[in-house]
């Protein structure tokens, strides 16, 4: 059986530069080649050296895709992006959405969002954890839930049971090279018929304080920065037919080839390091572009990984 | 240039390293669940007298550990490396693979280490900050890197991060390059070491664990009635599996085929299993389908069986939707009544018990299970081990947030002890 050829016919991008998608992302990126700058001074960055600049995401649209409201407060800020970019997708998806296949890149463990620190406050006397204080007023103060909104695969976990997707399913841990290996496992599934379709790409979110310092601490470059980006992937054949749009394909491609653009470093001046997102972003970014190119990424000590990218003119 | 998939490729087992509870080494470890005995004992890492849930299944810690590269030696500091590192290196020893460059991979099912907590009070004091060598000791990736140094692996490389799932979906994905011809030959499985204060605090908030502090070695009763919850558990699992003409190639003694992988999400609550079973069954029909079986080739499934009232009678639920009148002739059993759970390496572990008993024609028992809950209507092992033939076994794990996974493995003619 032949490989099918991989149609992308969603696109969805929640940025610092704001959130765009289908046919929006094209102004976004144009606003991007134009020059335009998301990085701003980040309040509780302040202490840092460069001056605490991010490229941070303004408000998200959630609630109309919460199931229930009262889960917002399980959700660490990469499932957040994740949902507010995965929404809009799936909702406009004529398909049955079970059979939907997710694959998401995603950062290291979430931060919370200082509950566990208040915990330790608690459970410190002179300087070193009291074991007896953790089991006490320690353990009061620590929420029930925290457990399960840090763990990395919660971004996929929102996703598939606020918007009902019940197919196959991965998320990879990592920096840069996490959003490549979702998209490259969407690309092979739906290729061969593993998955009828598939939303792929990556969230991650790295301007808390913790996630700042280790960056600087590990000589990362560039700004630290938060985003999510979703492509939705189909079987050419089966989105023509419905009469989707299609805005490019993806294809298999080598980290050697020409017009290969490093994840890692797109719109870094403009946006700031988008970690597990930087990969889909550049995909999004570059099905809006006019040739093809392959992304690629580098995660430290890891071989470099890498996915094509064919633009239709359409975006 | 990545070249154009080969017909369907076969892929065997010829490796397998394991650290659990039990001890170190597979020979350890599967002695151990086919005895029926139990691990689960006081917490000795930490000081527990105080919490609400003061036993575990503690992982030995190794007495002597393989020489890694030194560009990954810092990994081994932690004892998720250690771990990982012992576990792998029994692997690779039984394999005995030749050196395959880029056509070797590596796929893991882990999650990030979590800082030493005496260590982050201290730092909250003085205010000093973990060095770039901790931080990437800490890195999620960190025992892939270790893994595939100390194999000379350069080919895919990936760490998958779904809760309990992470390491039966590592096992999926190295299958699935394996055919694809991304590599000849993959190292997969898990690592996970979970008793800490906070875990512990944190699950037993959850109400997640068993709470039976008076008697901890009948705590983890998957399927009986009286289930109360889950046991934190320590280990690693590792396997080496290869394309079969490769193996055969080579001379490699084959010990199973991994037939099948199934993947599917629940969709449906983050703590909670839906009472009718779907996701679970939909993984697992999907890993039949995917190894060309039916439900009647099936001999023995080692169950996610948490011991969680919820997760048994759920899984229960699916095993009966995805294997029909089936479900109640084939044996079942949940090895984490003796393990405790591995979290992110049980889906690993678990598939070594299904290679394991494919080819000893032995299944585990579940221990504890003294009165079977009606609501899990399953043809169980309870507290000893039953002997017959394994032509295709099924194992499952389902993760938190509603990941599901499922693994096949059919018996190799000849494979033997």
């Amino acid at each position: 059986m032949s490989a099918a050829r991989v149609a992308v016919t969603g696109l969805g991008l929640v940025c610092p530069l704001g959130a765009a998608f289908n046919e929006q992302v094209a102004v976004l990126a144009a606003r991007l080649a134009a020059g335009e700058r998301a990085l701003r001074p980040h309040p509780p960055l302040a202490q840092l050296p460069d001056g605490g600049l991010a490229g941070v995401v303004g408000a998200l649209d959630l609630d109309r895709f919460l199931l229930r409201r009262k889960d917002k407060k399980l959700l660490a800020r990469p499932s957040a992006l994740a949902l507010a970019c995965a929404g809009p997708l799936v909702s406009a998806y004529p398909g049955d959405r079970r059979e939907l296949a997710l694959y998401l890149g995603v950062g290291r463990e979430p931060p919370d969002d200082g509950e566990s620190e208040a915990t330790l406050a608690l459970s410190a006397r002179d300087g070193l954890l009291d074991e007896g204080l953790l089991a006490g007023p320690g353990r009061d103060r620590y929420p029930p839930l925290l457990p399960l909104k840090t763990l990395p695969n919660m971004a996929p976990a929102h996703i598939s049971i606020n918007l009902g997707l019940m197919g196959e399913n991965a998320a990879w841990a990592g920096v840069w090279g996490a959003g490549l290996l979702a998209l490259r496992a969407g690309l092979r599934a739906v290729a061969e018929g593993r998955a009828p379709a598939a939303l792929v790409g990556g969230a991650d979110s790295r301007v808390d304080l913790g996630s700042a310092r280790d960056r600087l601490r590990v000589g990362e470059e560039g700004a630290p920065a938060e985003g999510a980006a979703l492509l939705l992937l189909e079987p050419e054949a089966e989105a023509r037919s419905r009469g989707a749009k299609v805005y490019g394909w993806l294809v298999e491609a080598d980290p050697a080839e020409l017009g290969a653009i490093d994840a890692r470093g797109v719109n870094i001046d403009q946006m700031g390091d988008l970690g597990a997102a930087a990969a889909p972003v550049a995909a999004v970014l570059a099905l809006c572009g006019d040739r093809p190119r392959a992304v690629w990424a580098a995660d430290p000590g890891l071989p470099a990984l890498a996915v094509g990218v064919r633009p239709d003119t359409a975006c | 240039m990545h070249s154009p998939p080969p017909a369907r490729r076969r892929v065997v087992i010829t490796g397998i390293g394991a650290v659990t509870p039990h001890g170190v080494g597979v020979d350890a470890c599967w002695a151990g669940v086919i005895e029926g005995r139990n691990t689960i004992g006081p917490i000795s890492r930490f000081n527990a007298a105080s919490f609400p849930v003061r036993f575990a299944a503690e992982a030995p810690e190794p007495e002597t550990l393989p020489e890694v590269p030194p560009e990954v030696a810092h990994i081994l500091l932690d004892l998720k490396g250690r771990l990982a590192a012992v576990a792998a290196a029994e692997a690779l020893a039984m394999a005995k693979l030749p050196p395959l460059g880029a056509r070797l991979g590596v796929c893991l099912g882990s999650e990030a280490a979590r800082p030493d907590l005496a260590e982050l009070a201290v730092r909250m004091r003085s205010g000093e900050l973990p060095g770039a060598l901790e931080l990437d000791r800490m890195s999620p990736a960190a025992p892939t890197r270790l893994v595939a140094a100390m194999a000379g692996a350069l080919g895919p490389m990936s760490t998958v991060s779904t809760a309990c799932t992470s390491s039966s979906q590592s096992v999926g994905e190295g299958l699935l390059r394996i055919r694809r011809g991304e590599a000849d030959a993959m190292i997969v499985g898990g690592v996970d070491v979970l008793v800490d204060p906070i875990m512990v605090t944190g699950f037993s908030k959850l109400g997640a664990l068993s709470q039976r502090n008076d008697d901890p070695a009948t705590a983890s009763r998957p399927f009986d009635l009286h289930r109360d919850g889950f046991v934190l558990g320590e280990g690693a699992g590792f396997l080496i599996i290869e394309d079969l003409e490769l193996a055969e190639r080579r001379g490699a003694t084959i010990l199973a085929e991994l037939s099948g992988f199934g993947c599917s999400c629940n969709a449906y609550r983050i703590t909670d299993s839906p009472p009718d079973g779907r996701g679970a069954a939909q993984s697992m029909e999907a890993a039949l389908e995917d190894a060309g079986l039916s439900p009647e080739d099936i001999d023995y499934i080692n169950a996610h069986g948490t011991s969680t009232p919820m997760n048994d009678s759920s899984e229960a639920a699916g095993i009966v939707r995805a294997l029909g009148e089936r479900a109640a002739e084939v044996p079942t059993s949940s090895t984490k009544s003796m393990t405790g759970h591995l979290v992110a390496a049980c889906g690993a572990v678990e598939a070594i018990f299904c290679v394991l008993a494919t080819r000893d024609g032995v299944m585990p028992p579940t221990r504890n299970l003294e009165q079977p809950d009606p609501a899990c209507p399953l043809r169980h092992i309870p507290n000893a081990a039953l002997r017959g033939p394994v032509r295709h076994a099924l194992t499952n794990a389902f993760g938190f947030g509603g990941s599901n996974g499922t693994l096949v493995i059919s018996r190799w003619p000849g494979a033997s002890a």
